[in-house]
C-alpha cells in the first residue's frame, strides 16, 4: 500500500515564538544561536515563510527585535513574516529586513484587521509587502465586532482583499486571508463550521481568485489531550481532519510547524468522523462532542 | 455523608450528567432535601472536577459541563432556599471582569466569570473591548475586591498596561487586586502591565481570588 500524498500547502513556520515552551528558553536566555537553529530547522523542513514573534518584549526593546531578524537572515534565505499588531514594531522589522538576502522575496505583515488598518500606512514607505488580513472581525459604526457566521467572515474577507487591491495596488497573490481556525475545545458557537463554510464562499467568488486562504492550524487542538480515543496523536489528527475538509475548497496556507506534515484522512478515520459530528453541534452538545475525541 | 449524597458527588464528578441531575432533582423536589446541603455537595463535586482538571485528567469541556450541571441544579435549589428567610447563600467577594479595549475575545473571560460565580463570588462581567474609562466608572460604582483584565491578542498587553496605569492615576489601585489572563500571558506580560498576578486558566483565577479575599480553604 502506498502512503497517501501530503497536502500541497504553504507553511509559515510558527516556531520563532516564545509561546512555545521549547522556543521560550531561547528568548529567556537571549540564545541567538538557538533561535538561528530553530530558523534553520524550519527552513530545511520546507517552510515557505518564517513567522517572527518575540512576545511582549517587542514593545519595549526594538533593538532586540532587529537583532533577532538580522541573526535569522544570516542563516536562512527564507522570507520573514512579522507577527506584531503595532505599526511602530512593524516599522523596525521592515527597516531591518534584507529583501536581497531573501532572494528578492517580500516580507509579510502578520496581521491587519479592518479595525487595525493603520499598519497599511507603512505600505507607502516600506512596501511592497505581503499582508495577512484577518477576516475574523469587522468594524460596524467604528466598533470592532467578532465575526460568527460564514457570511460575515466572507464579506469581511472580500472588503479587505478588494481594498488592498484597489487602494494599494496589491496583487491578489500577495493577499492572505486568515479565516481563523478556532480551538474546538471552546467552540460552542459553531465557529469551525462557519470557517469551513466561509472557505467555500471565498473559493467560489471569482473576485477573490488568486488570494490565499489561511489560518493558524495549531489553534484547532489547543488544550486538547495528546491521545485520541482510537490511540492516535489527537492534535495531529485533528489538524489533518480540518485540512481534509478545507484544502479541497482553496485553503492553501497554514501557520504551523514545518516538520509536522499532514495527509488527507480516509472517510472512516475516527478523528475525522468525530470532527464531522462535532461540526453539526452547538452549545453544550458541542462540548459533549469534543469529549468523544478522547473518551470512547 | 450518606450513600445518596456520596452518589451525587461521585456522579457529578464523573460527568454522569443525566443520573446526577435526576438524583439532585429527586432529592430536592421529592424528598425534601435541604437545598443548601445539595449545593454544598455540588461544590464538593466541583472541587473534585477542578483537581482532575489540574491533574490533566479532565479538560475544558468537563469544567464547563460540570458547571452547567451545577447551574441547572442551582436553578432548582436556589428558589427553595429563598423560602427560608436568612438562609440565602452568601456571596464571597465582588469581582469585576472584562476584556480590555482592542480585543474581542470572550471565551476565556466567560469561563472565568462562570467559574467564579459557581464558586460563590459575585461577578460583574462588563463585556469585551472595554474602554479604560468604562473600567474606571465600573470600579467606582461596583467597588470590587478583585478586577480581572482579559485579553487574547498581543495588542491587549498595551491595553492592560494602559488600563492599570489609569487605575493608578485615579488613585484607585490600592483598593483591590488586579489579575490578568488570556492566551499568551506569562510573568513577563504581568510585569509589563503592572498587574498583581496572572492565571493561565479558570481554576487558577478562582484560586487567586480566594487567596486574596481570604476565602481560600
Amino acid at each position: 500500500m502506498t502512503e497517501p500524498q501530503e497536502f500541497k500547502i504553504n507553511i509559515i513556520g510558527e516556531r520563532i515564538n516564545p509561546g512555545f515552551k521549547s522556543s521560550k528558553i531561547f528568548f529567556d536566555n537571549e540564545d541567538i544561536a538557538g533561535l538561528q537553529g530553530l530558523a534553520l530547522k524550519q527552513a530545511q523542513a520546507g517552510a515557505w515563510y518564517l513567522d517572527i514573534n518575540i512576545g511582549a518584549r517587542a514593545l519595549t526593546d526594538s533593538a532586540f527585535m532587529a537583532e533577532v531578524i538580522r541573526a535569522i537572515q544570516a542563516v536562512v534565505t527564507t522570507p520573514l513574516a512579522f507577527d506584531f499588531p503595532s505599526a511602530q514594531v512593524q516599522e523596525v522589522c521592515l527597516e531591518t529586513y534584507d529583501r536581497a538576502r531573501a532572494g528578492g522575496q517580500m516580507p509579510m505583515i502578520n496581521s491587519i484587521t479592518e479595525h487595525r488598518w493603520d499598519l497599511m500606512d507603512l505600505h507607502k514607505h516600506f512596501g511592497p509587502f505581503k499582508v495577512i488580513a484577518m477576516a475574523s472581525e469587522r468594524v460596524e459604526e467604528g466598533i470592532a465586532k467578532g465575526n460568527k457566521t460564514a457570511d460575515e467572515i466572507y464579506r469581511t474577507a472580500k472588503r479587505c482583499a478588494l481594498r488592498l487591491r484597489n487602494e494599494y495596488g496589491m496583487a491578489m497573490d500577495d493577499i492572505l486571508i486568515d479565516v481563523s481556525v478556532s480551538a474546538i475545545i471552546a467552540d460552542t458557537a459553531g465557529l469551525n463550521r462557519s470557517t469551513l463554510d466561509a472557505i467555500k464562499l471565498i473559493g467560489n467568488d471569482p473576485d477573490l481568485a488568486g488570494t490565499h486562504r489561511m489560518g493558524g492550524l495549531t489553534n484547532i487542538a489547543q488544550q486538547m489531550p495528546k491521545k485520541a480515543a482510537d490511540g492516535s496523536e489527537l492534535k495531529h489528527s485533528l489538524e489533518s481532519a480540518f485540512l481534509t475538509l478545507a484544502v479541497p475548497y482553496g485553503f492553501d496556507t497554514i501557520i504551523g510547524t514545518p516538520w509536522k506534515r499532514h495527509q488527507p484522512l480516509p472517510e472512516d478515520n475516527y478523528v475525522l468522523k468525530t470532527y464531522k459530528n462535532f461540526l453539526e453541534q452547538t452549545g453544550s452538545n458541542a462540548l459533549r462532542a469534543v469529549r468523544k475525541f478522547y473518551k470512547a | 455523608m450518606n450513600e445518596q449524597e456520596r452518589n451525587l458527588v461521585e456522579w457529578l464528578a464523573d460527568m454522569r450528567e443525566e443520573e446526577a441531575t435526576a438524583l439532585a432533582n429527586r432529592m430536592l423536589l421529592e424528598e425534601g432535601a435541604d437545598p443548601v446541603r445539595v449545593l454544598e455537595l455540588c461544590r464538593e463535586a466541583m472541587g473534585v472536577v477542578g483537581k482532575r482538571f489540574e491533574a490533566g485528567e479532565y479538560f475544558l469541556p468537563e469544567l464547563v459541563l460540570a458547571g452547567e450541571m451545577l447551574e441547572n441544579i442551582g436553578a432548582v435549589a436556589k428558589p427553595l432556599i429563598k423560602k427560608k428567610p436568612g438562609e440565602e447563600a452568601k456571596k464571597l467577594a465582588r469581582v469585576l471582569i472584562g476584556t480590555v479595549h482592542g480585543d474581542l475575545h470572550d471565551i476565556g473571560k466567560n469561563i472565568v466569570s462562570f467559574m467564579l460565580d459557581i464558586n460563590g463570588f459575585e461577578v460583574r462581567d462588563i463585556g469585551v473591548d472595554v474602554p479604560v474609562k468604562t473600567f474606571l466608572d465600573e470600579i467606582r460604582d461596583y467597588k470590587p475586591h478583585v478586577v480581572g483584565l482579559s485579553g487574547f491578542l498581543t495588542v491587549a498587553f498595551d491595553s492592560m498596561k494602559e488600563t492599570i496605569a489609569a487605575i493608578e492615576d485615579a488613585n484607585l489601585r490600592r483598593e483591590f487586586k488586579i489579575m490578568i489572563g488570556g492566551g499568551q500571558i506569562d510573568e513577563t506580560v504581568r510585569g509589563y502591565t503592572g498587574a498583581d498576578a496572572f492565571g493561565v486558566n479558570a481554576v487558577e483565577a478562582v484560586a487567586l481570588c480566594k487567596n486574596w479575599t481570604g476565602d481560600g480553604k
